[in-house]
């Protein structure tokens, strides 16, 4: 029961029992003993509730005003039943007013001690008025027990309803203590107004390194770093005045003496009679470290963007630049101000129009990264650009990267690589050559020495002859070898019939390695043309033919070279059942530099130099083979696809 | 009697006028292309000397060397290797293989008429003249 509502109560039982007495002294049956008297005792009674109404409310819910109270109107009410004899029926209601009333203090002890006086009380009335034991007093006599008993029922009734109301109480107040203790901010009840700590939660014990125990009765400002205290005071003084107030960043002190950064909250409650202030603060101390841990990885992954040495830049779906690196900002020499929201198609190139190869287009549309390479005329540099796209939790475009590599130099020296390469092929043909061109020029010198000794003009003739077919085919060779160095450019690409260039091919290798026992089948379907450079083309057929000569080393060899149309490609099988490749160095065969030959017998690029030339060519090359069985290499060139 | 000369060699013209050469100089010549003519001419005649090509078809010249020195009935007729393979480590498998001379391509008729010498210890008719 609130306060209010018991004053109220209190007041009005009393007022009742006040009218109820007063009437019956003042106008009841019985005789008045002493007029005097019984006014001053009305008057009285009046003026005590008089009085009441002045109290504060809070008195009320005290039993040391309430107790007194109720065995004051007890006495008043059997004094009034002394004064007017007799009256004993009408006074013993007034009594249980008394009962009703003394049970608001809900103290069954009490009660029953109230009652206990009510009964004895009017016992000793009975008696004097000779009624106790006498036969027509017996019904009054009876009452004794009776009120006895009504007390006794009041007070189970009170007790019973006082104690399930105040177990749902300790119910209802275990919640909230737990939800008090076990809260994930630190929660300190504070007294209004002395800002002194009346209670805290395990949070501020387990952060600050203080027990409760240490903590409570202690100032609001203890818990402040020193060098906080002006500001938790500012802090206050704002939530005194106004009721309730935040703050950011305010430094607690730990019990070890390093402080604790908060964001605190305070309001102030109201509980029963006391008002306190309740402060919630919330550890920043994971906040900045996670804060600190984004900044870092920020920074980390600015530092990567802006090391990488080739140019990356970000963009929106519309072109417009909204972050470079450094290597865009030196290579532009310029400011990363200068370029934000500019087109990347203006800044880079110069243009009015996204570049019609754009990958960044690709992206746009695809959503999938894509390349391109780009030839800028101006200063034959050889651009390929990168575009990835960054896309947000529902797969929408939220910018691309674009990543330009300059690979000039990576080209040039590509073709470098290509160059060296035939080189080093000429270098391995070059004894075979040798033997090749030795044989006519052989032919050449004894020739001509004979015709030098011949008297007979006319045999010179046939001599001279012998003479110019071996210098004829020195010729033929050297003519082989021209084209077989010479370095493929895209105005070089002609359509290629591979069939004679397997034939070629066969020749040139035939020249350089004389394999005795080699048998060669040809199995050649009429196939269409393909548009390549017939150098690379050769190539690629030289190093596999020579390849496959090389593994049939000293045992009846075959190799079978075999074209054939596809669907939409030629095929060609370069088949040989030589020692075969062991199955560990399948996977590596096309690494450049990769060989298992001596050291100065192969240069490792061969096979690597053919994989580029065909995928170049957009085609495929595989490789079957099984050891001491042979190997076969199955290239595919795409028909419609012609690009290199 | 004129001495016996088998020249295995798959190039005609370099056949042609080691014939040219050697028959001025009064030598009996039999010419074989490939190794496996070269091993089948020394079944049917006894020679003086051979003078062979190493790189040829079907069978090279190590191993026509290797079956004239293997066997008994050859062992001992002198070897003239005549290669276009002018690295040192095939002029040693050469000697190796029991050789007897080592010549180059090209070759001139002087270092021929010095093989000749060497092989049979007496200066051909011609320089004799």
């Amino acid at each position: 029961m609130e306060d209010q509502d018991r004053k109220k109560v209190i007041l009005s039982l009393r007022w009742t029992a006040i009218i109820v007495t007063s009437y019956l002294i003042l106008f009841g049956r019985g005789r008045v003993m002493d007029p005097q008297l019984s006014h001053i005792l009305i008057t009285g009674y009046i003026l005590s509730n008089v009085l009441l109404t002045f109290l504060p409310k809070t008195w009320f819910s005290n039993s040391k005003l309430f107790y007194p109270l109720v065995i004051f109107d007890t006495g008043i009410v059997s004094f009034g039943m002394y004064l007017s004899e007799k009256m004993t029926t009408d006074f013993y209601l007034v009594f249980f007013l008394i009962i009703i009333f003394a049970s608001i203090s809900r103290n069954f002890k009490m009660l029953m001690a109230i009652g206990g006086i009510t009964a004895l009380l009017y016992g000793v009335l009975l008696y004097s008025w000779g009624f106790l034991f006498s036969k027509d007093g017996s019904s009054y006599t009876l009452r004794i027990p009776f009120i006895f008993i009504m007390t006794a029922f009041y007070g189970y009734i009170v007790q019973t309803l006082t104690t399930e109301k105040r177990q749902e109480l300790t119910i209802s107040e275990d919640k909230y203590r737990g939800l008090f203790e076990n809260a994930n901010d630190g929660i300190v009840l504070l007294r209004n107004p002395q800002l002194i700590i009346a209670d805290v939660n395990r949070e501020v014990e387990k952060v600050t390194g203080y027990t409760k125990e240490e903590l409570l009765r202690r100032e609001a400002f203890d818990l402040f770093a020193p060098e906080e205290i002006e500001k938790a005071r500012g802090y206050f003084k704002e939530v005194t005045e106004k009721g309730e107030g935040r703050a950011d960043c305010l430094s607690l002190m730990k019990k070890d003496g390093s402080s604790l950064e908060v964001d605190l909250s305070t309001k102030r409650i109201d509980l029963g009679d006391e008002s306190f202030y309740q402060m919630i603060f919330r550890d920043l101390t994971e906040q900045r470290k996670l804060e600190k841990k984004i900044g870092e990885s920020k920074r980390n992954l600015e530092a990567i963007f802006d090391g990488i040495r080739d140019q990356l830049s970000i963009q929106t779906p519309d072109y417009q630049i909204f972050r470079v690196n450094k290597a865009v900002t030196e290579n532009y020499k310029t400011s990363f101000k200068e370029l934000i929201g500019r087109k990347c198609y203006e800044t880079y190139f110069q243009r009015s129009l996204p570049c019609e190869n754009c990958p960044i287009s690709v992206t746009i549309e695809t959503k999938q990264p894509a390349s391109s390479i780009m030839k800028l005329s101006e200063d034959n540099t050889t651009l390929q650009i990168f575009s990835y796209p960054i896309l947000d939790e529902k797969g929408d475009l939220l910018s691309v990267i674009e990543y330009v590599k300059d690979i000039t130099e990576e080209q040039q020296l590509q073709e470098q690589l290509i160059q060296s390469e035939k080189l080093a092929g000429i270098g391995i043909l070059a004894s075979g050559v040798t033997h090749e061109i030795n044989n006519p020029l052989s032919g050449i010198i004894g020739m001509a020495e004979i015709a030098l000794e011949e008297e007979d003009p006319s045999k010179n003739k046939e001599y001279l002859n012998d003479i110019l077919n071996c210098a004829q085919r020195i010729g033929e060779i050297v003519k082989g070898l021209k084209s077989y160095s010479r370095v493929a450019k895209k105005e070089d690409l002609s359509p290629v019939d591979l069939n004679e260039v397997l034939e070629e091919s066969l020749k040139m290798v035939r020249l350089a390695i004389k394999k005795t026992s080699v048998e060669v089948i040809k199995k050649f379907q009429l196939i269409e043309k393909v548009q390549a450079n017939m150098g690379e083309i050769q190539q690629v057929f030289t190093n596999l033919i020579t390849n496959a000569f090389q593994a049939m080393d000293g045992n009846g060899g075959r190799l079978v070279l075999s074209t054939r149309s596809l669907k939409d490609s030629v095929e060609v099988k370069v088949s040989d059942n030589g020692n075969g490749i062991p199955q560990k160095y399948l996977n590596q065969i096309f690494d450049p530099f990769f060989t298992t030959k001596n050291p100065g017998e192969g240069t490792g690029l061969g096979l690597n130099i053919v994989y580029r030339i065909v995928t170049k060519y957009g085609g495929t090359i595989d490789v079957e083979s099984k050891e001491q069985l042979g190997t076969t290499f199955t290239i595919k060139f795409p028909l419609r696809r012609v690009e290199a | 009697m004129k001495r016996k000369i088998l020249i295995v060699d798959d190039e005609e013209v370099i056949r042609k006028f080691l014939r040219i050469h050697l028959a001025k100089l009064g030598y009996e010549v039999t010419e074989a292309a490939d190794g496996e003519q070269a091993i089948e001419q020394l079944g049917k005649d006894d020679f003086d000397l051979l003078i062979c090509d190493i790189m040829m078809p079907k069978k090279d010249g190590w191993e026509v060397i290797k079956e004239v020195k293997s066997n008994p009935k050859t062992k001992n007729l002198p070897v003239i290797v005549l290669t276009a393979k002018n690295e040192d480590s095939d002029m040693f498998k050469g000697y190796d293989l029991g050789a007897n001379y080592y010549m180059t391509k090209p070759f001139t008729k002087a270092q021929l008429l010095y093989g000749l010498k060497l092989m049979f210890d007496e200066t051909p008719e011609e320089i004799r003249a």
